[in-house]
């Protein structure tokens, strides 16, 4: 169990008395508020409030079964493809609206909120259908533009050199790290907001964890992304905050050097210096 | 194996031991001989049937050859010219009198006439009609007299056939005396052919007195009643036409005809694979083409694939993709349950309750545009292959529900992260990777729907002939027979190892190669495209 300190408590039940929550500042694009989530009947997340700043990486770290992938596919509602999962309380807002009202049509969150899978997953499909599967089922089919996207799309991706000959091959045949890279591709093209990313590098080897690594400095202009990692020095390296999780609670939530050189709690230290999880 | 002599001291490492043996085989060696046992029984047993329905199905050909050299031999052929000619007259008198019908349907219907005023409106009709149908008669008398000499003909040579097989037989047992007692007249074809041939004269003049007759009835033909049935009576004037020109090359094959000309091998083949008629202890001549029966069969099936590849598939989906897990414990035991059914019970229901239903909303006016409604013949392709459906949808819904579970869990959510609908997902990522599943599902629901005997004995209609196909899509509400029928219903009641008996094998073995076929075809298609996965 959680042997919580004293401060945190506080904060914890200091936080809903406050008029706006603490954490919503100016740059805040989702605003996550005293969420609890269940499976069935087990709960996942516990009292989870957090603010995510727009065109920051945000990391999630904790050990497994924290609840910091739930908490990522909450934010895109995967979580509703589950049967029995439910948000029992609190809101998570995305630019002021609540995603979770019965009249947010989860097709266009999911458009706004893209999200990049542990396993890479491409579709048994060529690059080139792979890229536009998004854009397709928008109904646009001008070629022109479906050309330009794809382009746009791999060499954000920084996949484009690499598969520029062979758009028309199947997906399935290119290695780990490229097929995770052409999933990056995949999601950007439909021009997300958020990119959720949910422990996008675990598969792969440490060259091409370190491209992908590389590519998410590059996106962090163009998106938010909010990453979910095992990888503690991956976290330190890519992000600008962290959230560490642990059992169903957010224990703590800093700017990245902080939680990494100076935790204020002593568990998020114990994890960070490897001493457990 | 090693035999240890137990050492005074305890090894420190003591893994060796003594083996349990019984008549010299270890424990191992019997459980490993039990299985290796029970499936070298399993493939001897496939061998020894399949290596049977070859022995006695390949007979056929050699006794299909012998049988149509006497069909040649004993001029049956040759009156078999003469009685195509009266067929193809019968064929027009039917034709002649569908028009009748239809005649009198408009008089009674349209302008309201009495049946008596109608049928005495078609009083000159009827008298064009009934000479038509008259000028016949002189062609079928003679034809009548030809046949009782070629039967005659063959009678001799069968019991001449019998008389030898006799002898043999009681020569193979050593009783010579009684053997040269069996008396054989050897049959003489070129005598006693000789009238057959000297009827030629006579056919010429009788068959060219017909066609004077025709050609003088068609510019006579009578004024039609309903004018809307001129194009039909024109129809039948240019088919009497081209029958007449027909009759030239009629009597020049006669006199070209030669009993002697041999039947080639391969007509032994050919005339099965492609004949157009299975008819069996028939007075005249036996055919055995297995054509109508495949039609049947293959028509069938494809009926029921219709109606069992959208639902089976449908259902999957369904089951897989959408239902809740409630749902799924109440959809799935339930569609697995209807192969419970005997299929003599689907058959029985079939002829009780299914053909009466579909033949009643046949008739029903509204429904008048489907093809082929309204019919009458309440056994049809249609009953048949609607219940051999309810047959093939458990078979074509599970192996199709496990292709669609296969589709890794990632392809769906990938698709549903990307803003897709849930039909998005299923029709343009779930379906297209399972596709080759669900092929070979639907062929193995094909594999399973031909070889399904009882339903279709009971509810095709089993008339042995090839579908009209004319029609269009109305083809299915025919009675057909079906090749495994056929071997259910007639071999009962065949002398073993007769030509009839021979040829049930051989049907048994394209049923045989059918099924191998779909069923190669199904783990190919599987096997090709399958998805590799990461």
């Amino acid at each position: 169990m959680v042997i919580a300190t004293p401060e945190i408590m506080e904060t914890r039940r200091a936080a809903p008395a406050s008029a706006s929550p603490p954490s919503a500042g100016k740059d805040t694009i989702v605003d996550i508020d005293h969420v609890d989530f269940f499976y069935g009947a087990t709960q996942a997340l516990n009292d989870i409030t957090l603010a995510i700043e727009a065109k920051k990486v945000t990391a999630f770290i904790g050990p497994s079964g924290c609840g910091k992938s739930t908490l990522l596919r909450c934010l895109n509602r995967m979580n509703d493809l589950i049967e029995g999962t439910r948000v029992a309380r609190g809101t998570i807002k995305i630019h002021g609206v609540d995603i979770y009202e019965p009249d947010v049509d989860v097709i266009e969150l999911r458009k706004r909120v893209g999200m990049v899978f542990q396993k890479s997953n491409p579709f048994p499909k060529s690059i080139y259908e792979n890229i536009t599967y998004g854009l397709r089922l928008q109904g646009r089919s001008d070629k022109a533009k479906l050309d330009e996207v794809v382009e746009k799309s791999l060499r954000g991706a920084a996949l484009w050199d690499e598969v520029k000959d062979r758009l028309h091959a199947s997906g399935l045949g290119l290695s780990g790290g490229q097929q995770q890279r052409l999933c990056i591709a995949r999601a950007i093209a439909v021009e997300p907001q958020i990119i959720l990313m949910d422990e996008p590098c675990s598969a792969l080897d440490p060259v091409a964890t370190a491209k992908v690594e590389e590519l998410i400095q590059e996106l962090r202009s163009r998106f938010t992304i909010i990453i979910v990692t095992h990888n503690m020095q991956q976290a330190a390296r890519c992000s600008d905050r962290t959230a560490f999780f642990y059992l169903g609670r957010l224990i703590e939530y800093a700017d990245t050097r902080n939680i990494f050189t100076n935790p204020a709690n002593p568990q998020t230290e114990a994890y960070v210096s490897g001493r457990f999880g | 194996m090693i035999e240890t002599s137990s050492p005074p001291v305890a090894p420190v490492f003591a893994v060796k031991k003594r083996r349990l043996r019984f008549l010299g085989l270890t424990v191992d060696d019997t459980i490993r001989a039990f299985f290796g046992g029970n499936a070298l029984v399993a493939v001897i047993v496939l061998a020894l049937i399949t290596v049977f329905l070859f022995r006695e199905g390949f007979g056929f050909f050699a006794q299909n050859r012998t049988n149509l050299e006497v069909y040649r031999r004993a001029g049956l052929e040759y009156v078999d010219f003469i009685r195509r000619q009266t067929d193809d007259h019968t064929a027009l008198t039917r034709y002649l009198s569908d028009v009748r019908l239809r005649q009198l349907k408009l008089l009674t219907e349209q302008e309201k006439k009495s049946l008596d005023e109608a049928n005495a409106a078609l009083a000159p009709f009827d008298a064009f009609a009934e000479q038509f149908s008259a000028t016949v008669d002189p062609l079928r008398a003679l034809m009548a007299e030809l046949t009782e000499q070629a039967t005659a003909l063959k009678t001799k040579f069968a019991v001449t056939e019998d008389r030898k097989v006799e002898r043999h037989q009681l020569l193979a047992e050593g009783k010579t005396a009684e053997a040269t007692a069996v008396k054989i007249d050897a049959v003489d074809f070129a005598t006693e052919l000789l009238p057959l041939r000297a009827a030629l004269p006579a056919y010429k003049e009788t068959s060219r007195e017909f066609s004077r007759k025709l050609v003088t009835l068609l510019d006579a033909t009578p004024v039609l009643p309903a004018a809307e049935l001129l194009p039909r009576m024109e129809r039948l004037k240019q088919l009497t036409r081209d029958y007449l020109a027909g009759f030239p090359a009629i009597e020049q094959a006669m006199e070209a005809w030669d009993y002697k000309e041999p039947v080639p091998a391969w007509q032994t083949f050919t005339s099965f694979l492609f004949g157009r008629q299975w008819l069996t202890a028939s007075f005249w001549q036996d055919w055995y083409g297995i054509l109508p029966l495949l039609i049947g069969s293959l028509l069938v099936s494809l009926v029921a694939l219709a109606f069992a590849v959208p639902l089976g598939v449908g259902a999957a989906i369904y089951v897989n993709q959408i239902a809740s897990v409630r749902e799924q414990k109440l959809i799935k035991p339930c569609i697995e349950f209807i192969s419970a059914f005997p299929s003599v019970v689907l058959g029985f229901f079939g002829i009780a309750v299914l053909g009466q239903a579909l033949r009643a909303a046949s008739q029903i006016s509204w429904l008048s545009w489907v093809p082929g409604f309204p019919y009458s013949e309440r056994l049809n392709i249609l009953t048949a292959g609607c219940l051999l459906a309810v047959i093939a949808v458990p078979t074509i819904f599970t192996l199709a529900e496990d292709a669609l579970n296969n589709v890794p869990r990632a392809f769906k959510e990938a698709s549903y992260a990307l803003g897709a609908s849930r039909l998005q997902t299923i029709l343009r990522i779930i379906v297209p990777a399972s596709l080759s599943g669900i092929i070979s599902a639907v062929l193995l629901g094909l594999g399973r729907v031909v070889g399904e005997t009882m339903v279709v004995l009971l509810c095709a209609g089993n008339r042995i002939a090839i579908p009209d196909f004319t029609q269009g899509l109305s083809v299915v509400t025919e009675p057909v027979h079906t090749m495994t029928g056929i071997i259910a219903q007639e071999m009962g009641e065949v002398v073993r190892g007769s030509i009839h008996y021979r040829a049930l094998f051989v049907v048994g073995l394209v049923l045989f190669v059918l099924s191998l076929l779909i069923n190669f075809l199904a783990q190919k298609i599987v096997r090709r495209y399958r998805i590799s996965i990461g």
